[in-house]
């Protein structure tokens, strides 16, 4: 498990735990990674995020088109062997999204429960002020741009 | 069957007394498909935890070379969860507490999964 | 020449063969029964009666087998026949299998209420059916149906029951622990404090997993007829013998 935040580590080592979830991602909703868990490849990493956050984005302004109010809460895709969740939810640092790759020693329902105990975790842990995280985040930026023009083939 | 009628169905069984909550579940995502509980109980928790039990039951049961278990039974100090299997991947799942009369909480349960399909 | 006058399972004279067959039989004239009822079952092979005969006298020649297979042949064209379940369970009662014995003779109760004769076996099977206050615990048989494993899904000794080795105790072992692991977790989040026992009920078996301590688990197999009740009385005095057999282990 990779952690930007160390405040992140100990609710997602318990998600983790708790769920048995194979493979964990937590991002910004711009796609920013935070902390995962299970990815061998930094670039698998990069992928997933921002596929994660459009994913994520595409199905919101879908939920507009079609008048849901509130918008999707939750995106699952459940396959043969594994599964995905996708959800967003509100901490003190904004909106964040969970990406989690669960398979059948988990299931959606067990994912569920310790996702929204995950996020109450979270936000109980969050620091009161905001460090300021500027080249570590521009780091980011500048990976995920990278990965995103691999992804897209731009140069 | 219709959602109406497992309903009333989930109704017949929450009508024992110390049944807290009945709830049909789909074993294969944990997710609940019916309910009928009291408040404070969490049935999307015990849907969960249920399906995770069931399915851990029926590895269970496959490394001893048994035949699936149709009915899973935990008791513990406060109450019990009682699960029947229904048509797949459904099961009938009872929370009690402990005054429950368990032996006609059985027979119920098994009566109605037959019709879970 | 050849008989063709029509023989119908009602045919008093036509089924006379039933009643010669019992008699020899009941003298003890074994061989010439056995020949009257095979003469009779190749004109009448859709006749249960006639089964049951055979049956009957293959069960007094001590060939057991054959006479399991007849009995199962008569309940396939007569399903609840009387003869064939009574002789079901005596073939069973004479083999200590007294589950079996008590199942069969339930049944043949239900398909004939005011039999005596049932009702006297029935009591006889029952008592002779050891209670859960005389049944003797193996913990370290493999046949035992006892197996006693720790918090890792490691064997610590016993087995999952007749016909089954090393293998299939050590994997059941690992499957359970996980089993006892959800147990644990799922009654502390439901808020129903610790769990005591957990009950799996299948077409062919009755398992109980009995907490032992923090750190073993005694899962307990039993047949599927095994009543729920007997299967945790028997269940709590095995998880006795198990802190006695840690005790003096550890």
């Amino acid at each position: 498990m990779r952690v930007l935040e160390p405040w992140v580590a100990e609710p997602l080592t318990e998600f983790l735990r708790e769920s048995s979830a194979r493979l964990a991602l937590v991002m910004t909703s711009s796609g920013q990674v935070i902390a995962q868990h299970g990815f061998t490849r930094s670039l698998d990493v990069m992928a997933a995020a921002a596929l994660g956050a459009g994913i994520l984005a595409t199905t919101g302004e879908l939920a507009n088109v079609v008048g849901a109010e509130h918008g999707f809460g939750v995106i699952v895709h459940q396959g043969q062997a594994q599964g995905v969740w996708l959800a967003g939810f509100d901490t003190p640092r904004g909106r964040w999204i969970g990406l989690v790759v669960f398979g059948r020693e988990s299931s959606v329902g067990l994912v569920r429960l310790f996702f929204t105990r995950f996020t109450e975790r979270l936000v109980a842990a969050a620091p009161v002020t905001v460090p300021v995280r500027e080249v570590l985040a521009e780091g980011f930026e500048r990976e995920l741009d990278e990965s995103l023009r691999a992804l897209f083939g731009r140069n | 069957m219709s959602i109406p009628r497992w309903e009333g169905m989930l109704r017949e069984i929450t009508g024992i007394v110390g049944v807290r909550g009945a709830l049909i579940v789909s074993a294969d995502d944990g997710l609940v498909v019916a309910e009928s509980a009291m408040d404070g109980l969490e049935t999307t928790d015990v849907a969960a935890f249920a399906a995770s039990l069931i399915s851990r039951a029926q590895r269970t049961a496959r490394a001893m070379h048994c035949a699936p278990p149709t009915r899973v039974h935990i008791t513990a100090e406060s109450g019990t969860v009682f699960a029947v299997a229904g048509d797949d991947p459904l099961w009938l799942v009872a929370v009690t507490d402990t005054t429950v009369e368990l032996g006609r909480l059985r027979l119920l349960l098994g009566d109605l999964a037959v019709v879970l399909t | 020449m050849t008989d063709t006058t029509p023989r119908l399972p009602g045919t008093t004279q036509g089924l006379a063969f039933l009643d010669l067959g019992e008699r020899l039989r009941q003298r003890g004239q074994l061989d010439a029964a056995a020949t009257v009822a095979m003469a009779g079952l190749a004109r009448y092979p859709a006749l249960a009666d006639a089964h049951d005969l055979l049956a009957r006298i293959r069960a007094d020649q001590g060939e057991d087998a054959p006479a399991i297979s007849s009995w199962h042949a008569a309940l396939e064209i007569e399903p609840g026949h009387v003869g064939a379940l009574k002789g079901l369970a005596f073939i069973a009662f004479r083999a200590r299998d007294m589950v079996t014995a008590e199942r069969h003779l339930e049944a043949a109760a239900v398909r004939s209420p005011h039999d005596t004769t049932i009702i006297a076996a029935l009591d006889r099977v029952r008592s002779a059916t050891p209670g859960p206050s005389t049944e003797t615990f193996r913990l370290d048989e493999l046949g035992s149906g006892l197996l006693l494993f720790d918090a890792q899904g490691m064997r610590l000794t016993g087995g999952v029951g007749p016909g089954t080795g090393e293998s299939e105790a050590d994997a059941a072992a690992a499957e359970a622990s996980g089993l006892a692991r959800e147990a644990v977790r799922a009654t502390r989040f439901l808020g129903l404090g610790a769990w005591q026992h957990l009950v799996l009920e299948g077409a062919d078996a009755r398992v109980a997993l009995v907490s032992i301590d923090a750190d073993a688990t005694l899962l307990v197999r039993r047949p599927a007829t095994t009543p729920p009740g007997r299967l945790l009385a028997s269940a709590a005095r095995a998880a006795d013998a198990a802190r006695e057999w840690l005790g003096h282990s550890r």
